[in-house]
């Protein structure tokens, strides 16, 4: 009985992930992917910190889902998505201060990020707790993925560091780091995993 | 819409938004406490560490720059005067930048601390690493003075960030320096003249 389930489960958390990641195949919260990423450490907890906030949204959302007039559902996700984002920022500021004070900015921009209201509203508020959960670890883990990968090859181009420890030792290129270098990250990156997507479809059809 | 959805719409709203008021509300009360006294402890400590030999560091009084509220401090070395902390801020790229400069009797910078700011992440928020801060180690006020190309007698610029670099040095920096010794210097006339209506 429970193997079926926990294969959903883990096609849920694959599918946010992979199939339908929030940066690369969504195109959603483009916003902070480009604003916060110009250094490994800034996009490792910004990511952590989306993930937190979205797991705790969808299973909010799916709890209440009966509960909720559909007519106000977005305002009513709205509030439940800046309640758990305020949550966050205050706890974060009283009892993880260094890491506050290095991503409290980018805590308070979770409340505007399309991908955490498009999750509560196309899945969260049509699923059970359990399901919702996951397909939140799922979301929350693709965005941590997209926003490590971003701003690895971010920081290592512009900076020649990662984490803040340099590791190439010539002149960096400095546009990697400005917002512009954040829209080449990013455009060729989507790219290149469309392309690897595009050639596991092509193997799909000759097989 | 029935009268019956207006009555449920109604319902839901107040429900959710008072449960989670309440549960703002019981956050606030438990954290904001913890990040207050945090708060106290930090400046504390930024005050100690920029003057370490000094035994105790008391405030003066308070002074504005930029419209914005700073506060300025005395070190005291039993009752020998070590040297003056002064908060202040420049006006940077994005922010304005929160520093905290301590200089000798001479008023030669001894060291600074940022604070804080919201400069671009990656290139201005630079100007709290130790190889930009450092530089101001015993520079006097005509020394307070930003170059592009590499000096020891001035501070040199951040590459890709002359904007927060020269908002700390020539901003902050310099105009808390000129603030102190006006208003130190204004303190002992002013102490002396009191002294002399005696006599």
């Amino acid at each position: 009985m429970n193997e079926p389930n926990a294969n959903r489960y883990f096609d849920l958390i694959k599918n946010g992930i992979f199939a339908e990641n929030t940066i690369f195949k969504l195109a959603l919260s483009l916003c902070p992917s480009i604003a916060v990423t110009n250094n490994l450490r800034n996009g490792v907890l910004m990511g952590m910190a989306v993930l937190f906030v979205q797991v705790m949204v969808n299973m909010t959302v799916s709890v209440l889902r009966h509960f909720i007039h559909p007519r106000i559902r977005l305002p009513v996700f709205m509030l439940i998505i800046s309640g758990w984002v305020t949550v966050t920022d205050m706890t974060m500021a009283a009892f993880f201060r260094e890491a506050y004070k290095e991503m409290g900015l980018y805590i308070q921009l979770i409340v505007a990020f399309a991908s955490i209201l498009a999750r509560a509203e196309m899945f969260a508020s049509k699923n059970k707790v359990t399901p919702s959960l996951f397909d939140g670890i799922g979301m929350g883990l693709g965005f941590l993925f997209a926003l490590t990968i971003i701003s690895f090859f971010r920081e290592l181009l512009g900076k020649g560091s990662l984490w803040g420890y340099p590791i190439i030792d010539a002149k960096p290129l400095l546009i990697m780091i400005l917002p512009a270098g954040g829209f080449f990250a990013v455009g060729l990156l989507m790219g290149f995993f469309n392309w690897i997507d595009m050639c596991y479809a092509k193997k799909d059809r000759s097989s | 819409m029935t009268g019956k959805d207006i009555i449920k719409i109604t319902l839901n709203l107040v429900v959710i938004y008072l449960v989670g008021g309440i549960v703002l509300t019981a956050v606030f009360a438990w954290t904001s406490p913890i990040i207050y006294r945090n708060d106290l402890v930090e400046k504390e400590q930024a005050l100690k560490q920029l003057m370490p030999e000094a035994e105790t560091i008391e405030k003066l009084g308070d002074w504005t720059i930029h419209d914005k509220h700073a506060e300025y401090f005395i070190g005291k070395s039993g009752d020998m005067v070590i040297g003056y902390i002064v908060q202040s801020f420049g006006k940077g790229y994005s922010s304005y930048i929160n520093t905290l400069v301590a200089v000798d009797r001479d008023f030669t910078v001894q060291s600074i601390n940022i604070l804080g700011h919201a400069e671009t992440p990656g290139l201005g928020d630079e100007i709290e690493m130790e190889s930009f801060t450092n530089q101001f180690s015993g520079k006097d006020r005509e020394h307070l003075q930003l170059m592009k190309t590499e000096t020891e007698d001035y501070i040199q610029a951040i590459s890709g960030a002359t904007i927060s670099s020269r908002a700390v040095t020539e901003d902050a920096v310099k105009n808390g320096v000129d603030f102190l010794i006006k208003r130190i210097r204004e303190g002992e006339e002013g102490e002396r003249a009191e002294r002399e209506q005696v006599f």
